[in-house]
């Protein structure tokens, strides 16, 4: 009997090495692959940041809102097992050897992991979910308990006493995040209760105005920094996920091209950022989804400008900012709002290496409205829009859309059938991409049940059109 | 001597000592030599004879005539390489002589059986040194399908070493050179291979080698010289010109262009303001032309003799073969050394066998290209049908290089051709020692001991190709568009497997009455096999042109593993006969495993066979019907797992992306996660069940023969990594999964139509047909997904075939009309993938007819298969570049897609209404029409064809030269053939892309999805002499 007990790996480590700080970098992995890879790629062409080129054909079922159960699988893929699964481990084992410190990143990431998969498909398996075989067949759970089950836990984690002194250096460097900053942590903590409160402004406006004026009678600091997986490098493997997936790995580097959506709203402005994101001041554009047209400006629009060291931004300082500023406005007469929209529109200049002062100053193009509250929200949901197509952070830029509906829905396509500009479009509002298979206006609004999950778990709900908003959306 | 009825010489008969294990072989002309006691009874028996014992006497010299051809006493391999007379088996089986192994000179000897065997589904996959796919009786399990190879009684690996979906160095048994092979036994069934165990669950292929005869030293030659030219080719449209969208384009790589005029056009880069010029015309053979002659050689010279207690059996055999691929991309050359002696001293017997073989072999990278580089099959489908592919042989030419070749979405073919590699060596030595000791004449004992040690080095290496800033293929082309640079790679792999493999076996025969016989054995066996492997890979480098692992901007990429495996056995047999009639044999094995949870690793499984020959009971044998048998068996097989499926692990917490990865280490961490798949510490082993009926029945004193055989095997528990939902926090469940069931029909008709004096003809016929049902799934599984290409998938669902073919598919209207978008008027796709049909074959048939007169030999072998499907990626290729022959449906004008209705709204019920389709197609459109981005639910019709094929396996013409010739060159025998191998293939209408036995997606079930963009397969010609001294 002894001869054969020879059957445990020895290629592998044994679930016994499992430390929270072995086992978190791959976590964070997970999460990065999946809000930086396929759901990156879906978030920057339905927030029109982007648009499939004409001349080839990788993203064209994105492109017309064609996107079926057995499509773009992976992100869902990662962020469960790559990502939650372990933040679930690292949880159960920090609270084992009561380490807050690390206990507090887990809570977080798992927190803001789950949260974009609940913005993407409603509902999730979450009480049921990340057992094994314990529960081969995890129930769903609607979106608003899940919410409320994150910020129980981020309430725990938050309660919890940090002590920065017993975080090693090893420990510190599988940091990936923040380097072992315990007070960065915190407020990226803070922050995901308050963009958590904010999503439900529509579904459930009391809860999420007492949730925000508690977070502020309390006390708590907000993300001053990015939140964001930097360290990439130009070496495969080793690179921005989008950038690997979109150009390092993919035979067509050039499928991403500027959307009409997102460049006339720059040039409209003169915004310098364009620059940063499409390499030159005045890029062509495709308009939205018209990869069949036949403007003969097309063959020359700008492809997207990626960077191998790109960072994946989980959260940026400026989302924070605009935040805290939409959240000064709704629920304190706007009281500071305006300094925190500043300090949102300067912060996102300078991440793209340039200074928006002159933009936000009196007469700028960004200068904050003085108007009513919509006005308001709909100059910090646009900046924030803005913001976002920077550090592959696209996705967030649409929900936000689908949150705030803003920036607005136009009611013409930008193009007319002679291939000029629609006069009647305005620049920066979203459109129907020309080739969508969906009805007239139509937007998409979340994605169907990936087949990974439904083909093998009997308890998924029956699919949700595209078309039909997540709980909390417009 | 031994001669027949006739008077004839007997050759190679077998002359045993009754009681002893001493024997010899007689010569090509029945002459043999033995020492042996007087008085001793010498047991003769010789293939296609009635067996004879004759008692010496005192007699020096001989004589024994032999009854020809009855199967009663035919005597084939059975599990553990235990010879028995055919009567005694319950089971089917199928046997081939040497001769019938190398008639057409195959340098894989299992490639010669294609189509000759019921039940046997035997299909090569590729060009030189490839693997060659052996599935018996249907797919039983979800993973290896792969029959267990025995030679001289010991398992051999099977491993594809180095193999991956896009680069096949072909399987284990390739090392073994056929003209080594006396004879193979195929025991299909799991009764008659049960007793070996866990590996044999898919059934056994028994190889039994040439020894060496006692007499004079024999030199035997069998050399042949052969040439391949590449087989059925992709049929492309002849009317539309480069380009795309109804337009001429000049940097497309399609054919969606305008129709071609034969007017002479500038085409492809405009370099250095000149433009090449060429009819816009279509070019017949153009891929053709690609291809080239492949030759191949295989010789073998083999050395023989001894005396009455010793003998050897040395041989050297070469094989080198470049195939239809320019270059030496796909090539093969095997050197093969093989030593067997057989020594007695009295009661005591040894016999052993060493085998060395080397091998160099080239591989082509098929399947899909990556960024490192591209797939020469890939580029080829993608230049248009009136550019000629030939022209770009001279790959750096400024036209054609990398920067200027004329389409910046597909790389020159040549380029890969001549700049990328997949090369292998190997070296493997496997080889046993057999004792045998008789303490009596009833009781004895063998132990034997065998070992397979294979070590392969794979390397391959992808150039650096990058078009220049500014260039044709780097945005300079009217469409702007850039090829993305292939960044080039290297990779390594050495690669260890050694298995060591023991019994000890001790029989006892008895006759308990005069009547009733018992052949008993019980013995134990000892299994260990270690792996290792290192694999090392770059990719980027630095500076062109240099193959090390060094020479990257990045550090490698390095793996490396390790794997051990035991397990012991304890088995018996028992043999009961009646009156030489009736034969019970009862069997059990129980396996004890190293790779099963420890508290639960012993697999314990039974089997049972009778046999029956009526005939004799019924005193038939000098009627019409010489023999009728009817037999019955009831066997189980346990097979244990792989190694490391039963505890949880960590794993390096590397993410796959959609394409490329997220890798640690990662700016100096690296880290590990929880494996995403779950080990199973209940797993449990899998039991293939089958029973089988089967009857032999002769007539015409054996001038017809059939043999009949019902089977039904059910495996249970198969064990995979099972896919779960992702929301569990892991991917795969590694479990017992369900039952698969396989019935079937097996029939085999032999015939001697004609049987003159000096002409004879001879067929044998086969047919089956297997039904395979996944019966059931474990709880909480809808389904298993075996493959997938794109969206076609193979998939078992409970209920129906383990091998069926899905792909999506349009919605339909209950009365059965299409449903298409109201924007683009292609279908809409159904919520679930559609049904195209079973990857399996419904049912297969071969023929083997052979003339002789005199000297004169001609025989050839039809193999007929009928239904199954697969995907083929090459289909999807040219239905997306507008090569293919569909494409050119109503000519390339508009159309709307017949029965088809648009969604208008709902009803007062909320119920769908529609009204007639409107929207035409136009030529713009038309294009997309044909590929999955704009028509998923409708182009896989195209993509999925059917594998129906009937083919001229192989063909020959030998002559045996007169002895009077044969002499004056001291020769005892010369014969000399001419032979074809897979000549004449017809392929339903529908097919017109390949072969639809090519496949680069591996040799097992994975591989019944398809293809992806694979090779070519080819047809061979050539020549053999046959010569011994």
């Amino acid at each position: 009997k002894k001869q054969l007990d020879i059957n445990q790996n020895p290629n592998v480590p044994a679930v016994a090495n499992g430390t929270p700080s072995v086992v978190f970098p791959a976590a964070v992995f997970g999460t990065a692959a999946g809000v930086g890879g396929e759901f990156g790629i879906i978030g920057a062409i339905w927030g029109q940041y982007v648009t499939q080129s004409a001349f080839s054909n990788q993203y064209k079922t994105i492109d017309a809102y064609q996107l079926g159960t057995a499509d773009y699988n992976r992100g869902y893929r990662n962020m469960f097992a790559n990502g939650l699964k372990n933040y679930q481990f690292v949880l159960d084992k920090s609270k084992e050897t009561q380490n807050w410190n690390f206990y507090l990143m887990a809570a977080t990431m798992k927190a803001y992991t789950t949260q974009v998969l609940v913005d993407l498909y409603d509902q999730i398996p979450y009480t049921e979910a990340l057992q094994g075989t314990a529960n081969l067949t995890p129930k769903f759970d609607d979106g608003y308990s899940i919410y409320q089950d994150l910020l129980k836990l981020l309430d725990t984690a938050l309660a919890k006493p940090l002590n920065p002194g017993i975080l090693t250096p090893a420990d510190k460097s599988a940091d990936l995040v923040f380097k072992g900053n315990l007070d960065n942590w915190t407020r990226f903590a803070n922050s995901m209760k308050m963009k958590l409160f904010l999503r439900m402004i529509n579904a459930k406006p009391q809860e999420a105005q007492a949730g925000i004026e508690k977070l502020y009678a309390d006390g708590a600091k907000f993300l001053n920094t990015d939140a964001a997986l930097t360290g990439f490098t130009n070496v495969k493997d080793k690179d921005n996920p989008m950038y690997e997936q979109n150009i390092r790995s993919l035979n067509t580097p050039d499928n991403l091209r500027a959307s009409y959506t997102f460049t006339s709203f720059l040039i409209a402005n003169n915004d310098p950022r364009a620059k940063y994101f499409f390499g030159t001041p005045a890029p062509t554009a495709i308009h939205q989804g018209d990869y069949t047209g036949t403007n003969s400006s097309y063959k020359t629009a700008t492809v997207l400008v990626q960077r191998p060291d790109d960072p994946v931004v989980f959260m940026s300082a400026a989302e924070s900012y605009f935040m805290q500023a939409e959240s000064r406005e709704r629920y304190f007469g706007g009281d500071g709002a305006k300094a925190l929209y500043d300090q949102g529109v300067l912060a996102a200049f300078a991440e793209t290496g340039n200074d928006g002062s002159a933009f936000i100053a009196p007469g700028g193009a960004y200068e904050y409205p003085s108007g009513s509250l919509e006005e308001k929200i709909m100059a910090i949901s646009t900046q924030k829009w803005v913001a976002c197509a920077y550090g592959v952070h696209y996705l967030e830029g649409f929900f936000e859309k689908n949150r705030t509906g803003y920036p607005k829905t136009s009611a013409v396509y930008s193009e007319l059938d002679n291939n000029t500009v629609n006069p009647a479009y305005v620049p920066g509002e979203f459109v129907t991409s020309k080739n969508s298979v969906l009805g007239p206006g139509q937007l998409p609004k979340r994605l169907v049940f990936p087949l990974l999950e439904t083909q093998a778990n009997p308890n998924a709900p029956a699919l949700v059109p595209i078309t039909t908003p997540v709980w909390w959306a417009l | 001597r031994v001669t027949d009825a006739q008077g004839k010489a007997v050759p190679y008969a077998s002359v045993v000592i009754k009681g002893s294990s001493t024997g010899v072989s007689a010569d090509e002309n029945g002459n043999f030599t033995i020492q042996a006691p007087p008085n001793s009874v010498l047991v003769i028996s010789a293939a296609g004879f009635q067996g004879n014992e004759v008692n010496i006497g005192d007699r020096t010299t001989v004589n024994s005539t032999l009854n020809a051809q009855s199967a009663l006493t035919e005597v084939v391999v059975t599990a553990l390489g235990q010879t028995r007379s055919k009567t005694k088996v319950g089971y089917a089986t199928s046997t081939f002589n040497s001769e019938a192994i190398t008639r057409a000179a195959p340098a894989n000897a299992l490639d010669a059986l294609s189509g000759k065997i019921a039940g046997a589904n035997i299909s090569k996959t590729g060009g030189p040194g490839s693997s060659t796919k052996v599935v018996l009786r249907g797919y039983g399990v979800i993973g290896n399908n792969q029959p267990l190879y025995v030679v001289d009684g010991i398992p051999l690996n099977d491993s594809r070493f180095g193999s991956s979906d896009n680069v096949d160095f072909g399987n284990g048994l390739n090392d073994i050179n056929p003209a080594d092979i006396e004879s193979i036994s195929v025991l299909k069934g799991t009764a008659a291979s049960s007793l070996y165990g866990s590996n044999a669950k898919n059934g056994a292929i028994m190889i039994t080698t040439k020894r060496g005869r006692s007499g004079k030293l024999k030199v035997e030659y069998n050399g042949s010289v052969n040439f391949s030219k590449v087989g059925k080719l992709p049929e492309m449209q002849s009317i539309f010109g480069q380009g795309w969208g109804g337009i001429f384009v000049l940097p497309e790589n399609g054919s969606w262009g305008p129709k071609m005029d034969g007017k002479t056009r500038a085409w492809g880069s405009i370099v250095d303001n000149s433009q090449l010029i060429k009819p816009f015309s279509f070019i017949d053979n153009n891929i053709r032309d690609f291809y080239n002659t492949g030759v191949e050689t295989n010789n073998t010279i083999g050395l023989s003799g001894g005396n009455e207690t010793s003998q050897f059996y040395f041989s050297y055999g070469n094989v080198v073969s470049d195939g239809v691929i320019p270059t030496k991309t796909d090539y093969y050359q095997r050197n093969t050394f093989a030593l067997r002696t057989n020594s007695k001293f009295k009661d005591f017997a040894l016999n052993s066998s060493f085998n060395y073989s080397n091998k160099k072999q080239n591989a082509p990278f098929t399947g899909q290209g990556g960024s490192d580089g591209g797939s020469i099959f890939e580029e080829i489908l993608q230049i248009p049908v009136d550019i000629p592919i030939t022209d770009f042989r001279d790959y750096k030419n400024k036209f054609f290089n990398v920067d200027n070749y004329f389409t910046p979405y597909a790389e020159n073919p040549y380029y890969p051709l001549y700049e990328n590699k997949n090369q292998q060596n190997s070296d493997r030595f496997f080889g046993d020692v057999d004792m045998n000791y008789a303490f009596t004449s009833k009781l004895s004992a063998q132990l034997r001991l065998g070992g397979d040690i294979t070590n392969a080095r794979t390397f391959g290496y992808k150039a650096v190709n990058a078009p220049s800033i500014g260039s044709w293929n780097k945005g300079g082309n009217t469409e702007g568009a850039s090829r993305a640079a292939d960044v080039g790679s290297v990779s390594e792999l050495a690669q260890y497997v050694g298995a060591i493999n023991g019994d000890f076996i001790v029989k006892y025969n008895t006759g308990i009455t005069d009547d009733i016989s018992l052949e008993a054995l019980a013995g134990a066996n000892y299994y260990q096999q270690d792996q290792k492997s290192s694999a090392a890979s770059i990719t980027d480098l630095f500076i062109p042109g240099v193959y090390n692992l060094s020479n990257s901007l990045n550090p490698p990429t390095a793996t490396d593993f390790a794997q051990h495996r035991k397990r012991v056995g304890g088995y018996a047999q028992a043999i009961l006969g009646y009156s030489n009639q009736v034969f019970l044999t009862l069997n059990a094995r129980n396996d004890w495993s190293s790779t099963l949870p420890i508290d639960n690793n012993s697999i314990f499984y039974p089997g049972a066979s009778l046999s029956w020959v009526v005939s004799q009971t019924l005193g038939l044998n000098n009627s019409t019907i010489s023999l009728l048998k009817l037999r019955g068996s009831y066997g189980k097989t346990g097979s244990d797992a792989d190694p490391y499926l039963v505890y949880p692990t960590l794993a390096i917490g590397n993410v796959g992306l959609g394409f490329g990865n997220l890798t640690f280490p990662f700016g100096g961490v690296t880290s590990f996660g929880i494996s995403n798949t779950i080990g199973n510490l209940s797993l449990q082993p899998v039991i293939t069940t089958e029973a089988e009926v089967g009857a032999e029945v002769r007539f015409f004193r054996n001038r017809l023969g059939l043999d009949v055989a019902l089977y039904d095997k059910k495996t249970k528990g198969q064990i995979i990594t099972v896919p779960i939902a992702p929301s569990t926090g892991y991917t795969g469940l590694v479990n017992n999964l369900g039952l698969v069931q396989n019935r079937g029909i097996e029939l085999a008709l032999d015939a001697k139509p004609l049987d003159m004096k000096d002409f004879t003809w001879s067929l044998t016929y086969t047919f089956s047909k297997n039904w395979n049902k996944l019966k059931s799934l474990t709880t909480g599984l809808d389904n298993v997904i075996l493959n997938t290409a794109y969206d076609a998938s193979l998939i078992g669902y409970p209920g129906k075939s383990l091998t069926g073919i899905y792909a999506p598919v349009p919605q339909y209207t209950s009365d059965g009309k299409i449903i298409v978008s109201s924007t683009t008027g292609m279908p809409i796709e159904a919520a679930d993938k559609g049904f195209y049909g079973n990857a399996e074959y419904d049912y297969m048939m071969g023929m083997l007819n052979t003339f002789s007169y005199k000297g004169l030999q001609l025989s050839f072998s039809l193999d007929y298969r009928k239904g199954g499907h697969m995907y083929s990626g090459t289909a999807d290729l040219l239905n997306f570049t507008g090569n293919a022959y569909n494409t050119t449906y109503n000519d390339r004008r508009p159309f709307i897609i017949p029965n088809s209705v648009v969604q208008t709204g709902t009803d007062a019920n909320g119920k769908p209404t529609y009204e007639e389709n409107t929207i035409v197609i136009d030529e713009g459109a038309y294009t997309d029409y044909w590929y999955p981005t704009q028509n998923k639910a409708g182009s896989y019709y195209d993509r999925i064809i059917e594998k129906s094929f009937f083919k001229l396996r192989d063909i020959s013409l030998g002559y045996t030269l007169p002895s009077s010739w044969a002499s004056r060159i001291r020769a005892t025998t010369l014969s000399v053939s001419v032979y074809g191998r897979n000549f004449l293939l017809w392929t339903p209408q529908s097919n017109f892309y390949l072969d639809p036995e090519a496949s680069n997606l591996g040799n097992d079930l994975a591989s019944e999805l398809g293809e992806f963009r694979t090779a070519p397969t080819s047809y061979q010609f050539g020549v053999a002499l046959r010569a011994s001294f």
